[in-house]
């Protein structure tokens, strides 16, 4: 055999069994992964209503416990009613109510949204008064570590906790972030709606800040109820 | 002859200190200043390099005779990346909070000069068993410059060792302060200098 044959041979063998063992691998852990991505996704729900604190560390049984107990997983129709299903599935918007004493405390809105170089994957809580930002978290994203990737930090999510999403007049305007730290000349008006930004990734917070508007803009008739004080029924599972 | 003179021994002992990947031969660095914000995240960054340094080691020391020289490169680095991509998926399914902190460094270990350039010089040319403690040792000597440096920056930045508090509150009551220098990449260029330093100066390298 000569040595070109012999080396094509050694690549397509050496390839067919790494393939092999990465496919065993994938597969056979497969199960444990999505269990893990699921229970993160509740911890990051968890979170941006306040009930976990970031750091602390809490057993995945914990986790399905709080979220058992405070969070109802529920939809949105078109024209804003939450319902137990997805009765026109394409048209209707997942939504997360924070339940505490048998009432509505916050909303939460799942965060889908582009960034600079993949998805970006959080959630924004929402309290009762349909404006003030309960929290925000990213649980998933392909940013830049260090750079973009900064928006899965404490520090930056912690900014959004008390913002508005409307400005003086009642209007939607949704939480800008800013280019670089807000300088101390920010008007003070205006200072409900921005947050800090990230400098070095200017970029990814112009993405997220139109990605949060346009996310909240989805859920605006939802919100509308809870501005207006409209008690949201929920009835006991 | 005594344990401390086998060549088995010597092929784990000598990348421990005298080869030292990071503090001698200067490889590495860029997921050493990365990791070392916290303890917990070295530890396990320098088992997951550990563990694909010994057994690309093994692999390729097994294959020696029968890998074409034309392709033992791309054949290495197939080996490299499957054990990369095994062990990103068990921490994935087992340390699920850790590896999102890894985030791209656990990736990242396929280009890790250590593991291409032991393979290359050492794997290919010895018998499996001595590669696999060559592999080890490395591999320990890595994992002993971050844990050093994760240990000084941990403590120092935010006054924690593997999450939990160890400057007591007194402490920041009567006016100490964390470093917040420390959490910044620039501090780990800083402390792998001065380890460099002792080391060098302790050894008598010049």
């Amino acid at each position: 055999m000569s040595s070109y044959a012999k080396s094509i041979l050694f690549a397509l063998i050496t390839a067919v069994i790494c393939s092999l063992l990465l496919t065993a691998g994938a597969a056979g852990l497969k199960q444990r992964q999505l269990e893990n991505i699921e229970v993160d996704k509740k911890k990051n729900i968890l979170r941006a209503v306040g009930l976990l604190e970031s750091s602390a560390a809490v057993s995945k049984e914990k986790i399905q416990e709080i979220y058992k107990q405070s969070i109802r997983s529920l939809w949105v129709s078109p024209d804003g009613q939450i319902m137990d299903a997805a009765t026109v599935p394409e048209k209707s918007l997942p939504i997360y109510l924070y339940v505490k004493d048998q009432q509505v405390a916050a909303y939460i809105l799942p965060i889908n949204t582009r960034g600079l170089w993949g998805k970006i994957f959080g959630y924004l809580a929402i309290e009762r008064d349909g404006s003030t930002v309960a929290g925000f978290t990213v649980y998933k994203h392909s940013e830049t570590p260090g750079l973009g990737g900064e928006i899965e930090k404490d520090w930056f999510q912690k900014n959004f906790e008390g913002k508005q999403i409307l400005d003086r007049m009642g209007n939607l305007v949704s939480v800008s972030i800013a280019k670089g730290y807000l300088p101390d000349s920010f008007p003070q008006d205006k200072l409900p709606n921005y947050v800090d930004g990230i400098s070095g990734a200017t970029l990814t917070g112009k993405f997220l800040t139109a990605g949060l508007k346009e996310v909240l803009l989805e859920y605006e008739p939802v919100s509308i109820q809870f501005r207006s004080q409209q008690t949201i029924q929920i009835e006991e599972p | 002859m005594k344990l401390t003179k086998t060549k088995h021994f010597r092929a784990f002992s000598v990348p421990l200190l005298q080869e030292n990947p990071i503090s001698i031969q200067m490889l590495g660095i860029c997921s050493a200043l990365a990791v070392t914000v916290q303890l917990k995240t070295a530890i396990v960054m320098s088992l997951s390099l550990t563990f694909v340094l010994s057994f690309s080691n093994l692999t390729i020391s097994l294959l020696r005779h029968v890998i074409p020289r034309n392709i033992r490169m791309i054949v290495e680095l197939s080996v490299i990346a499957s054990l990369v991509i095994i062990a990103d998926e068990v921490l994935r399914a087992f340390l699920y909070d850790i590896s999102k902190q890894l985030s791209v460094f656990v990736g990242l270990i396929i280009t890790n000069c250590i593991v291409m350039g032991r393979a290359e010089t050492y794997a290919l040319g010895n018998p499996p068993g001595l590669s696999f403690l060559d592999g080890l040792g490395n591999g320990a000597g890595y994992g002993s410059v971050l844990i050093s440096v994760a240990f000084i920056r941990e403590l120092l930045g935010s006054g924690k060792l593997l999450g939990y508090q160890v400057i007591p509150n007194l402490a920041y009551k009567l006016g100490y302060e964390d470093m917040g220098f420390m959490l910044l990449a620039p501090a780990a260029f800083i402390i792998i200098g001065l380890l460099v330093w002792l080391q060098n100066t302790l050894t008598g390298n010049k």
